[in-house]
């Protein structure tokens, strides 16, 4: 499996977020360690979230692409990490 | 040229910063540990990576080693990545794929995150690894032109707002000017005068207030609140909701007669600041705009109890409408102005002070509405127990402000306004009065305000350097009682005095939060609005588009008010300008989709 590049945006005091980083910690491990995963807290990172257009949390960029925002299915995430890891550019 | 390669070459610069990186990490090590990285093919440092030598050096760097990807490992990106992205950008390289990191919080001097030189090393040999990691496996944001409608909406009507909407209509834009209460004018309408000129603040204010009024491009909707916000910078779709008046605004002449037959009588809370009553139905106050009257229909007795209808018999304009509706008004604007301005801390906390308790302890916005000569009193100064004109006057400053168990920042207008009303005081209202001012520090830090402060204690005012522990009430006299320690002449001092004033911080206005949350924009540790760097760009926010301006920000008089609304309305102006921008598409997907 190809590596992939994750970047969750979370926030202090976000719901959602502690909900996908448990999310992308199972998938993970379910796919491989191919898959890093960066923490991005959008109140001290302003920049990469305006970068990227984060509007709300938690918001999920994968290799540089903005994917989710929002908490995502499970499945959709599996999906999304999977196309991802198989694309070779 | 196009380069057809699936390998990634990626090059680090590390920037020293003059000793600022340099004299907290090992940057030799640094060098060494970054070489062996996935994809990295060149490692530099530069004594400044942003100065026009080393830009050069990164450009040449790019070419001889044909580099695609560059990573600076240097300051806050927040300062430096478009300097970084406009250098590659030069050569070609998207913006994506430069990027700037922040080694540097953990070895400058004074930085709060500041480490160990061996911690520094570990710290920073890690994000530059995930930096590299990142950038290797990036692929371009994807973008889309949008176009953006030349349209603000500005928050709050006060000085700070009115500015920005004026700023932004004469520019030919057209500005939505959105403020909660029936008229415009904000608090400083309250203050009766303004230091350091001592100029009369309805006076000065009127101008403003009046032209935004008849402005072309100024739609005023008062009595109005923002209850969504969707999309983004040059397509914002806003919905305000407006409050019924009662009243119908255009057949209203604002001649008063409704008025006099109200029966209802409340009190009034904002112009007064609870020191006198108003009616049901009222004008706010004299110059208030628009002059309208307006229906409290908490207090009204036709809405509690059915009857009476006296205002809608004597107005000949036939203006009263008790079937007025709340009205939804959807806008669409490029962009947005938050200027909601800041409310007076609530000193019934500090129980120590007494105020809500004793009568005769006031706060320093009921002593400006005491002193206004369109004021509740007409100019005098009577204290609330027995009306009667006091002969001497305690002020307290930093009442919320400077104290850990209410708000540890300085509000930073409260020493200029106890000086200002002890001017009126022996200048205008009470020469014999004995004023009395307790402060921990003096800050007159403004243009000018150092000599007002001089020509203050030459007017024989009283300066006490300590702050009281305890207000008193005398229970027969109803005088209050205050025992301070100056510390300038070491002894103790015990006063009493006819009228005590508390010099209240300024906090955040009612409804911040709520409004941060609708705008998806940051507040600072104190609830202000945050800008997105506290000197480089002090009215932007975390989302593009969205300004803020004025006591919203942080407290600050209205000088420091009016240069953030021209900055905002020009941030505003630049965006605007374009006609288009450039947005990352994800951000215009999830618009259309909602």
């Amino acid at each position: 499996m190809a590596e992939v590049y994750v970047e969750e945006f979370m926030s202090p005091g976000c719901v959602g977020c502690p909900i996908v980083k448990e999310m992308l910690k199972s998938l993970s491990e379910e796919l491989g360690g191919e898959i890093t995963v960066e923490e991005v807290d959008i109140t001290v990172d302003t920049t990469r979230a305006a970068q990227y257009g984060v509007m709300s949390v938690p918001a999920i960029a994968i290799n540089g692409e903005l994917k989710f925002m929002g908490v995502p299915k499970k499945e959709e995430l599996k999906k999304a990490l999977m196309e991802e890891s198989k694309k070779d550019e | 040229m196009v380069r057809e390669k699936k390998e990634k070459r990626i090059g680090i610069f590390i920037c020293h910063c003059g000793k600022n990186v340099a004299g907290g990490v090992d940057i030799k090590a640094l060098i060494e540990s970054s070489r062996g990285l996935e994809g990295v093919v060149f490692v530099e440092d530069n004594k400044f990576s942003c100065s026009e030598e080393g830009q050069i050096a990164i450009q040449d760097a790019v070419k001889n080693n044909d580099l695609d990807r560059i990573v600076v490992a240097a300051c806050d990106p927040g300062l430096h990545l478009l300097t970084f992205q406009r250098c590659g950008q030069k050569l070609g390289i998207d913006p994506a794929f430069v990027d700037l990191i922040d080694i540097r919080k953990w070895t400058m001097f004074g930085s709060p995150n500041k480490v160990d030189e061996k911690q520094a090393l570990d710290n920073s040999e890690r994000i530059i690894e995930q930096a590299v990691k990142r950038m290797r496996l990036k692929r371009i944001i994807p973008k889309v032109t949008v176009k953006v409608n030349p349209s603000v909406v500005v928050i709050g009507g006060g000085v700070a707002g009115l500015e920005a909407s004026l700023d932004l209509a004469d520019k030919g834009y057209r500005v939505h000017l959105v403020e909660r209460l029936p008229t415009i004018g904000g608090k400083m309408a309250l203050l009766y005068k303004v230091f350091p000129t001592n100029d009369c603040a309805p006076c000065i204010l009127a101008p403003k207030t009046a032209y935004a009024n008849i402005h072309p491009n100024i739609n005023l909707l008062t009595h109005s609140e923002v209850t969504n916000v969707e999309g983004h910078i040059g397509n914002f779709g806003i919905v305000v909701n407006q409050n019924p008046r009662y009243v119908d605004e255009k057949k209203c002449t604002g001649c008063g007669l409704c008025i006099e037959k109200c029966p209802a009588r409340v009190a009034d809370n904002e112009y007064s600041r609870g020191l006198s009553d108003r009616k049901a139905i009222y004008i706010p106050y004299d110059q208030a705009i628009p002059r309208k009257a307006v229906i409290d229909n908490q207090n009204c007795l036709y809405f509690q109890k059915g009857s009476c209808r006296l205002c809608e018999k004597a107005c000949p304009a036939s203006a009263i409408d008790f079937k007025q509706e709340p009205k939804t008004i959807e806008l669409k604007v490029g962009a947005i102005i938050v200027a909601t301005g800041f409310d007076e801390y609530n000193p019934v906390r500090k129980t120590e002070y007494g105020y809500g308790r004793y009568g005769n302890v006031i706060t320093q916005f009921q002593l400006a509405r005491l002193l206004d000569i369109d004021g509740p009193t007409r100019g005098r100064l009577l204290r609330p127990t027995d009306k009667k004109e006091p002969r001497s006057i305690a002020m307290i400053q930093c009442v919320g402000s400077r104290d850990e168990n209410a708000n540890g920042y300085c509000s930073s207008v409260c020493c200029m306004y106890a000086l200002k009303h002890a001017q009126i005081i022996k200048e205008m209202v009470s020469p014999d009065a004995q004023v009395y001012i307790s402060y921990i520090d003096m800050r007159t830090t403004g243009k000018g305000f150092e000599e007002y402060y001089k020509r203050t204690r030459e007017m024989a005012v009283n300066f006490i350097h300590g702050r009281p522990g305890e207000v008193i009430e005398n229970n027969e006299t109803k005088n209050l009682i205050l025992k301070v320690e100056d510390s300038d002449i070491g002894e103790l001092l015990r006063l009493e005095v006819d009228l005590v004033v508390l010099s209240c911080a300024t906090i955040p206005a009612k409804g911040t939060k709520q409004l941060a949350e609708l705008l998806r924009i940051n507040l600072d540790e104190n609830g202000f609005f945050r800008e997105i760097h506290p000197k480089l760009r002090p009215v932007e926010t975390n989302r593009r588009g969205v300004y803020i301006c004025g006591s919203a920000q942080g407290p600050k008089d209205i000088p420091d008010s009016i240069v953030q609304a021209k900055a905002a309305a020009s941030c505003a102006d630049s965006e605007l300008r374009k006609g288009e921008i450039q947005l990352p598409e994800s951000i215009v997907k999830k618009e259309k989709a909602n």
